[in-house]
């Protein structure tokens, strides 16, 4: 099995059995979704009419943006740009993106924002998900070294550290993938990754190749 | 060498001070320019930063014209020696109080103050001083050894082309290509199977995604790979005839497929209450018959 | 202005930051039209003005879309799940020209070329930030 999050020895345990539970659940006795039979809904006929009215749960989701000035057990204190202040609420159904999809642990003052979630009544924002870091620049390549690519974002150079177990790329809309080998210098590519704080950079999660 | 340098040092110095001057005394970018240095913290506003990155401007074309003017007059060669050290002090306070500021040094130039920026202001310093134990005036130099001069100033100029970040295309972008060209790329070929961001990206592009949108809430919470299959974990919450419960959401998809090779996937998708553990009956459009599969017993 | 129905334009949506924000986004400042933030439901939109048009350069892709300038409301519903979101136009982008023939695809029906670029606040409304890009539907 492929751990995707780090436990401690216990928590492996734990982690393995609730896993093991899950994919059973997963494998046996679950609704199959997406085969052939639903296929042929026409999608171009669907959007000429009139956008039909949806009410999809995320629709009423709540938006905070800031840098997270402190953590507090399960809550993090978020200074907004403009000035405000969020108390955002993690719970254990808080999905924690840092580079990757990860947990709690990996948040620390001073990480910049994105929190989904829902108000509370007592001002806080329980979470659904909270993007730590993540940027998302168009860039033009400017070199590329074993783990690295120096990139040029409007007039500021940025370094992208490649992760060999984290950085995929994708070459004008096909599917993500680990080879990296068709990046080229002078090519524009939208950056998706996590910034580092302390010296400016950004860890790539993703390579989104142009012209 | 070092006389002929120290002879040259005026026309080089010169000739950095009066590039860099005029971008600031005459750039037409230069109120953006000092929106990033930490001039406007200092001075208070912004116009007032634009205002002083001008007056700095003009210093230095005033000091530029001293020492091609007056090579070895003591005070063009002091007043480059003492503009010098108020770049290296500026640049330190900037550094120290604010890493993220832009130095503001030449037109072309943003972002973060680099060791750049402090070669050109530590060569301004040593041109200064260096300038008055010249043997003769730069013009009188290559009479003398025209060859060594026109050698030494091509270097300079080099170093000094190498310290302007804004002109790295000219130079710095094909020497990279060319190595790419000759040692090869980097960076590793087509790697076995699909990276869970493959998996992601192709269930957000998939009926299942549709079919279960109204209870997921949550992005990734968690994956994992069994027997061949890619198991994915959001939570939810699922408005059913007894309220609203949180939910765990569970996609199995095929570890291989990506929206590359499997456009149209078919995902398994189960919905399992987080406190009760009951996989719960979530009515989504289904295509395909339930089948209970096989899955390997624990070692 | 209240976000209508009518099918305007159709393609990949990516998102972008703006305002006085951390990271590289504070170099990025409140956009073409001085009034971006990532914290509120807006976006770019390529042909926002002549300027813009310009750099963007969606025509290159075969994308003829229409002026529409800052201010301007527009409904954005994701292809695949149908979340939707009403953005207002405060930026110019995304730069169309730079990834023609680019295509993001729903269970086979595929959306080509970058039309318009969301605030994480309304990207984050319809889809998950590491995504990245979402095909989208657009109503004005």
């Amino acid at each position: 099995m492929n751990t995707g999050h780090q436990h401690g020895r216990s928590g492996d345990r734990r982690g393995f059995d609730r896993r093991r539970f899950l994919t059973r659940a997963a494998l046996g006795g679950a609704t199959v979704v997406g085969a052939s039979a639903l296929g042929g809904l026409d999608a171009e006929a669907a959007f000429a009419e009139p956008m039909p009215s949806l009410d999809p749960a995320i629709a009423r989701s709540t938006f905070a943006e800031g840098r997270i000035s402190r953590v507090n057990g399960s809550v993090l204190e978020v200074k907004g740009s403009y000035g405000e202040q969020h108390l955002v609420q993690l719970t254990n159904a808080t999905s924690v993106w840092k580079l990757r999809p990860t947990t709690a642990d990996a948040i620390k003052p001073g990480d910049g924002l994105y929190a989904r979630g829902v108000d509370m009544p007592d001002g806080t924002i329980a979470a659904d998900a909270v993007w730590v870091n993540i940027v998302n620049i168009l860039c033009t390549i400017r070199g590329i070294a074993k783990d690295r690519l120096h990139l040029s974002h409007g007039r500021h150079a940025v370094v992208g550290h490649l992760h060999a177990a984290h950085t995929t790329a994708s070459y004008l809309g096909g599917a993500q993938t680990a080879d990296l080998s068709r990046l080229r210098i002078g090519q524009s590519a939208q950056i998706l990754g996590a910034w580092r704080p302390e010296d400016d950079g950004i860890d790539v999660a993703r390579v989104t190749a142009g012209h | 060498m070092i006389s002929l340098l120290s002879t040259l040092a005026p026309l080089l110095c010169g000739g950095l001070l009066a590039a860099t001057g005029a971008g600031k005394l005459f750039g037409r970018q230069v109120a953006r320019q000092a929106a990033g240095t930490v001039l406007v913290r200092l001075l208070g506003d912004g116009r007032r930063a634009a205002r002083a990155l001008r007056c700095v401007g003009a210093a230095e074309l005033a000091v530029a014209a001293g020492l091609l003017a007056a090579p070895r007059a003591v005070a063009s060669c002091g007043a480059a020696a003492v503009l010098g050290a108020g770049f290296l002090g500026y640049l330190g306070y900037a550094k120290a109080t604010a890493p993220r500021s832009s130095c503001g040094c030449t037109a072309g130039e943003e972002g973060p103050i680099g060791w750049r920026s402090f070669t050109r202001a530590a060569l301004v310093v040593a041109a200064g001083l260096a300038a008055p134990a010249a043997d003769g005036t730069w013009w009188s130099a290559p009479a003398g050894r025209p060859v060594a001069s026109a050698v030494l100033v091509l270097l300079a100029a080099a170093v000094l082309v190498v310290l302007f970040g804004g002109v790295d295309r000219l130079w710095l972008l094909p020497l990279r290509r060319a190595r790419l060209r000759v040692f090869g790329h980097p960076l590793g070929g087509p790697a076995a199977g699909a990276p869970v961001a493959a998996s992601v990206e192709l269930l957000e592009r998939s009926l299942a995604w549709q079919a279960a949108s109204a209870v997921v809430r949550s992005g990734l919470l968690d994956h994992w790979d069994e027997d061949g299959w890619r198991i994915l974990r959001y939570a939810g919450v699922h408005e059913g005839g007894q309220g609203a419960r949180p939910v765990n959401v569970l996609f199995a998809l095929d570890l291989a497929a990506t929206v590359d090779n499997t456009p149209r996937p078919a995902v398994r998708v189960t919905v399992v209450d987080d406190a009760t553990d009951e996989v719960v009956q979530v009515p989504l459009p289904t295509a395909a018959p339930r089948t209970l599969l096989p899955l390997a017993e624990p070692a | 202005m209240a976000c209508g129905s009518t099918s305007l334009w159709a393609g990949e949506s990516t998102w972008f930051c703006c305002g006085s924000a951390w990271g590289p986004c504070g170099s990025a400042g409140t956009g073409a039209c001085g009034t971006c933030q990532s914290s509120r439901a807006q976006a770019a939109w390529p042909n926002a003005s002549q300027a813009c048009f310009d750099i963007t350069r969606p025509d290159l892709c075969g994308e003829n879309i229409p002026r529409r300038g800052c201010g301007s409301v527009m409904n954005v519903r994701h292809q695949c799940s149908g979340a939707t979101v009403c953005v207002t136009i405060s930026d110019c982008g995304p730069r169309t020209k730079s990834f023609c023939g680019e295509a993001t695809c729903c269970n086979g029906a595929c959306r080509t070329n970058r039309v318009i670029d969301l605030t994480p606040a309304a990207f984050s409304a319809i889809g998950n930030l590491d995504s990245g890009m979402l095909p989208v539907y657009i109503y004005e």
